[in-house]
């Protein structure tokens, strides 16, 4: 069991809100989709994969059998889902840095929340509330998520290159090749195993050189 | 600002850089512990010599400081405390990093190869404890000093060991201590450079409490959303301070006295490969589209003779003017225009490419890409990771097509959280760029670079201009470690406390 694949670090975190108040923070989420500007914080953080919230309704749990007891909930519960590059305190230092109103907003009824700043007591309820990750797979765990975004967009150039500029002169070809690279010139990084998410994620990396060789 | 500090109570490295005052020569000690009660009276003895941050010679201040002309600061290793006594309560109050000590943090550190620690100096297969420095105003100085602490060590009566180990400049491995200097031109005047032929040492970071505030935080402060430099927080780099995150650094030791106007340093050894450096300049500079010393300058983000940031002066052209500039300025407008800059016009590295050193150590406000707005401030990604940067050259090069002479430099890093400052820049800005978007590229001049996967990295250009970048390819590396560990610079209270067997946890 862990948290970490690779790079990448799963993170699940599950906290009470008031089921009454659960429709303030709907409206929070419907406007940030609505007005992409709110999250442009959270896009510009390039570490992060993606950060999902959602809440789950008191009666919302999942019930798969009739053996299943029922449950009597008195909260609804948010949901926080992320995946991302980089240790656990990398990315809730660079979360709370960066964003620290955004967070407030997204977390403000929860239970218990105490804002994002000061750090200490945020840190503790994220990982107060953490549920570590049972199963993590992870397609490019080598890859942090601006490996595989500049990857795609290299390919893609290369194979629209390829069609426009073969039959080109030299000189013409020379030309475009080098817009290309100019186009480029910020996907270019290399790709390797370093660094490590944390000195635990030995054991992680362990596991996957067997799984290579 | 209106924040004062005690400098009465904070050891003077913290403070001073003491190579900007005229200290141009140092050394660096280590010691062991043999003996729990001799040792706190060895720090007791040391102590009455210690040197604070106060300010010397200031005028109308009373009584007047006489600037001395050899200082001497002294920091503990994590069991360097425990051979001290230190009650298990404070101990375990210490940060992980701290406790690990250096050595074993070399995976996060990249401290591979030729940098790993079964290559360092001998004095690193001892257990050190103790870190002590000298700098003085001239040799003499030095010596006096040194055999003073000598003498210390002798008067311990087997509690103390000065530790042996350090290599020379005539091929010693085995000297009882560090020795480091100013590098000297030709006429033998003192200058600011180091083996690379780099100028080292320009805008250290500025936080609330120092002195003359106004006029250095330009560049050296937090960039903030109208524009403007704002002192860091204090407890950004002394312990009992209030930090960047409104709150006291959670590092701190227990009691407040033994962690209060103390800090943690990082000391490293870095040996430089002199005659690498120059061939790989030679070399690559061959096909660059720009002078030699441009290369150089786009490697470290500032000109080798003075420093010029390459941002403000991108190519050779554009650098005669500046220096003609600079020339013309006053001291003070000298100091502004190399630290008072951004990289605000050149969000896509055109002038100082994102793998510039100067570029990675400190992003001033660069990584929100031109998104305006996107954080809290422009700087909200570096204000928690800034060090106070400490240290000098050592050694000398005689050859400088080879590698294997003695020189380098003596780095210290001063933060309260080893962690999240220096050892995040290492790891995430230096060896690693995802932040930079460069994926695993390097920085070209301290990155741990692999002999059998050279690295590289690209030097944008404007965009559209159709114009292909630079690559940088083969990259050898250029520094490798040569020891170190992470130390806890004590107030002056805390080492009387230490001295005294007296701390109380309670």
């Amino acid at each position: 069991m862990s948290n970490i694949a690779g790079k990448a670090y799963a993170m699940n975190v599950i906290t009470p809100i008031r089921w009454y108040t659960t429709w303030t923070n709907k409206l929070f989420f419907k406007a940030a989709t609505l007005l992409p500007s709110t999250l442009k914080g959270l896009q510009t953080l390039s570490l992060i994969h993606y950060a999902r919230w959602v809440i789950i309704p008191r009666d919302g749990f999942p019930h798969l059998d009739s053996s299943q007891p029922k449950e009597d909930l008195h909260y609804a519960y948010m949901l926080f889902f992320s995946n991302f590059n980089g240790s656990w305190d990398q990315y809730v230092d660079s979360f709370t840095f960066a964003i620290p109103s955004g967070l407030d907003l997204f977390w403000k009824w929860n239970i218990r929340y105490p804002k994002s700043v000061p750090l200490t007591p945020f840190h503790n309820y994220i990982r107060h509330n953490q549920i570590d990750t049972a199963h993590y797979y992870n397609a490019y765990p080598m890859a942090a998520s601006n490996d595989v975004k500049s990857a795609q967009k290299i390919k893609k150039a290369l194979i629209r290159f390829n069609t426009e500029s073969s039959d080109k002169s030299p000189e013409d070809f020379l030309q475009d090749y080098y817009r290309l690279l100019n186009d480029l010139q910020h996907h270019f990084g290399d790709m390797k195993p370093t660094p490590i998410v944390s000195l635990s994620s030995y054991e992680v990396k362990k596991r996957y050189e067997q799984t290579r060789f | 600002m209106t924040k004062d500090l005690d400098l009465t109570d904070i050891q003077g490295n913290i403070i001073k850089a003491y190579g900007a005052y005229n200290y141009q020569k140092a050394r660096y000690l280590f010691l062991r512990i043999n003996n729990g009660d001799k040792g706190r009276k060895f720090v007791a003895a040391i102590t009455t010599k210690v040197t604070t941050a106060i300010s010397w010679n200031k005028s109308g201040a009373s009584p007047a400081v006489e600037k001395p002309m050899a200082t001497t600061n002294i920091a503990f290793t994590y069991v360097g405390l425990k051979a001290l006594e230190l009650p298990t309560a404070s101990l375990r109050g210490f940060p992980e990093d701290f406790m690990m000590g250096m050595a074993k943090r070399k995976d996060i550190l990249g401290d591979d190869g030729p940098s790993a620690p079964e290559n360092w100096d001998n004095i690193w297969k001892e257990r050190v404890h103790i870190w002590m420095s000298i700098n003085a105003q001239n040799m003499e100085a030095l010596i006096e000093r040194y055999n003073w602490v000598v003498e210390q060590v002798e008067a311990s009566g087997g509690g103390v060991t000065l530790l042996t180990g350090h290599r020379g400049d005539a091929g010693e491995d085995d000297l009882p201590y560090q020795e480091a200097s100013v590098l000297y031109d030709e006429a033998g005047n003192s200058t600011p450079k180091e083996h690379f032929g780099y100028t080292d040492g320009i805008g250290d970071p500025v936080f609330e409490g120092q002195t003359n505030i106004a006029a250095r935080v330009l560049g050296r402060g937090k960039l903030m959303r109208d524009g403007s430099w704002a002192p860091l927080a204090t407890g950004e780099f002394l312990l009992g301070h209030v930090d960047e995150a409104m709150e006291y650094p959670k590092t701190a030791p227990s009691p407040t006295l033994l962690a209060r106007n103390g800090t943690y340093m990082v000391y490293r050894k870095l040996h430089e490969n002199v005659g690498t450096f120059n061939r790989f300049l030679d070399e690559q500079s061959k096909s660059f589209p720009g002078s030699k010393e441009m290369l150089a300058a786009k490697f470290a983000g500032r000109w080798r003779d003075n420093g010029a940031p390459i941002v403000k002066a991108p190519d050779d052209a554009s650098k005669a003017e500046w220096d003609k500039a600079f020339e013309a300025a006053d001291f003070a407008e000298k100091k502004r225009m190399l630290t008072d800059f951004t990289y605000n016009d050149d969000i896509h590295g055109a002038k100082c490419p994102y793998s510039a050193h100067l570029r990675r150590i400190n992003p001033r406000g660069s990584l929100e890409y031109g998104v305006t707005n996107a954080y809290e401030t422009p700087g909200a990604l570096d204000d928690r990771r800034r060090i106070l940067r400490r240290g000098l050259p050592y050694g000398s090069v005689k050859d400088a097509t080879r590698d294997d002479g003695n020189h380098g430099i003596i780095f210290m890093a001063l933060n309260v959280d080893i962690q999240r400052q220096f050892e995040f820049i290492q790891q995430q800005w230096i060896n690693y760029a995802n932040d930079f978007k460069e994926g695993n590229d390097k920085e070209v001049l301290l990155g741990n670079h692999d002999a059998s996967h050279p690295g590289k990295v690209v030097l944008q250009v404007e965009p559209g201009s159709g114009k292909p970048p630079h690559f940088v390819n083969n990259i050898p590396r250029l520094v490798e470690t040569r020891g170190g560990d992470y130390f806890f610079i004590p107030s002056i209270t805390a080492l009387k406390l230490i001295a005294a067997g007296m701390v109380d946890p309670t």
